[in-house]
């Protein structure tokens, strides 16, 4: 078994989340805060401008007119959805890297990523609820565990197979049994580290079992559902494939029958082109 | 030449240059289909069962349903030559995550809505490998015919 406490050390290893995302989440979070505030934050850096005007203006959004500034996003996307934007352009440079232990090439686990976040919102809406950053976030990062535990994966890749494919694991079971920690425990001390909310960090240790989640059970359900979701369309899948356990409980909690989810699946697939736009930009 | 096959897609080929691929499927299925004397052949890649779920996106993209898409599927080799008789058909995806319940069939659906219309059209498969809970890359060159299947966590192989 790993040394955990050496694999904990790693997370310093990776580049953290930039402090402009935590400075945005924390503008959402706050009620009086206002769009001139984001959009003054933003505008200070160069990069996530660019990266964000460019997004803006990819045919996901579908604007009618050319978007060049950060205020002009924020008045025709919102806060809500430019708030978004900027976490993806964050979260896109540790994401989009090759993690060769799960068998994902350059930009896999990010495409995987953003079609989760993004799924969330279709999830959301299905329910008719208020769009909401924390699932968003959650959805976005709850694989940033396997940026630490690739490696290890590869290392005892074969072990860890044959507990999925001979005992009938999960793939996240086998980790903590061959390695001593899952993607979404190790994603969890990530995000904590990077001081992001105890509900990210809550919604990211749980997105495998939602039912473990008692403070954020809506959040987590839905972030594990669309992780389920954007496994069964084959968006950025690994060696891990499809071995996850869904958590039944969770969709009788959401009220979701499979027809439901077939509907999502059709509204999502169409999406699909833009979506990859959207993931080669970000 | 690559030529790709999307999710809710098709492709058909008798350029002798050109490979085919559809990658990652997971409940979706991959349908390959060659004929050896018309030299030409194609994949499909649908995502759900049928298309009675939503008939405006189906006419929209056929290829998102099985009932939909497989019918063009063959009707586009029959375009560049190609024979039901002589076609080699190949079918695999349709997997599942782990469900004790049974609730999320979708994969097993997507097999089942293949069966059926492979059935009532007395269309026989050559090669199958569904279900399970892992994610598959087809491959098919058009010049020799050889199909390719990749699944997760093991090697590419000859099919």
């Amino acid at each position: 078994m790993t040394d955990i406490k050496k694999l904990i050390k790693k997370i310093d290893k990776l580049e953290p989340i930039s402090r402009i995302s935590q400075k945005v989440l924390s503008i959402i979070e706050d009620p009086e805060s206002s769009a001139s505030e984001l959009s003054e934050i933003i505008s200070y850096d160069q990069a996530v401008t660019a990266n964000l005007l460019k997004m803006c203006n990819s045919s996901y959004f579908g604007l009618s007119r050319q978007i060049d500034s950060v205020h002009h996003a924020i008045v025709f996307l919102g806060i809500d959805q430019v708030a978004k934007i900027v976490l993806m352009s964050c979260a896109a440079k540790n994401l989009k890297q090759k993690q060769s232990g799960y068998d994902l090439q350059e930009n896999e686990l990010w495409r995987h990523s953003v079609a989760s976040a993004l799924i969330t919102r279709d999830l959301i809406e299905k329910k008719g609820q208020k769009q909401n950053y924390l699932i968003f976030t959650a959805a976005l990062l709850k694989d940033i565990g396997k940026l630490v535990l690739s490696q290890h994966v590869g290392d005892s890749f074969e072990e860890i197979n044959s507990l999925v494919t001979k005992h009938g694991l999960s793939f996240a079971e086998a980790e903590q049994k061959v390695i001593g920690i899952d993607h979404a425990e190790l994603g969890a001390m990530i995000a904590d580290k990077w001081k992001l909310s105890s509900e990210i960090v809550d919604i990211i240790r749980n997105h495998h079992q939602p039912k473990k989640s008692l403070k954020n059970k809506f959040e987590t359900c839905v972030v594990h559902l669309a992780d389920i979701i954007c496994m069964m369309l084959g968006i950025g899948l690994g060696a891990d494939g499809l071995a996850y356990r869904l958590d039944n409980s969770m969709l009788e909690y959401l009220e979701f029958t499979e027809i439901d989810i077939q509907i999502i699946m059709a509204g999502f697939g169409e999406k699909l082109e833009k979506v990859e736009e959207l993931v080669g930009i970000s | 030449m690559n030529v790709i096959v999307g999710v809710a897609d098709m492709k058909v080929s008798n350029d002798l240059d050109s490979m085919v691929v559809t990658y990652s499927l997971g409940s979706c299925i991959g349908i390959g289909v060659y004929d050896e004397v018309a030299r030409a052949g194609g994949i499909a890649h649908f995502m759900l069962p049928e298309s009675k779920l939503d008939l405006t996106k189906a006419q929209k993209n056929p290829y998102m349903f099985a009932d939909t898409c497989i019918p063009r599927l063959f009707k586009s080799m029959y375009k560049l030559g190609a024979t039901k008789q002589k076609m080699r058909v190949i079918v695999v995806g349709g997997a599942q995550i782990l469900d004790s319940k049974g609730f999320f069939n979708i994969g097993k659906r997507n097999c089942m809505a293949v069966k059926k219309i492979f059935w009532k059209n007395n269309v026989m498969v050559s090669y199958k490998d569904v279900e399970g809970s892992v994610n598959r890359t087809l491959k098919l060159t058009i010049k020799s015919g050889e199909f390719r299947l990749k699944t997760s966590g093991g090697k590419e192989i000859e099919i």
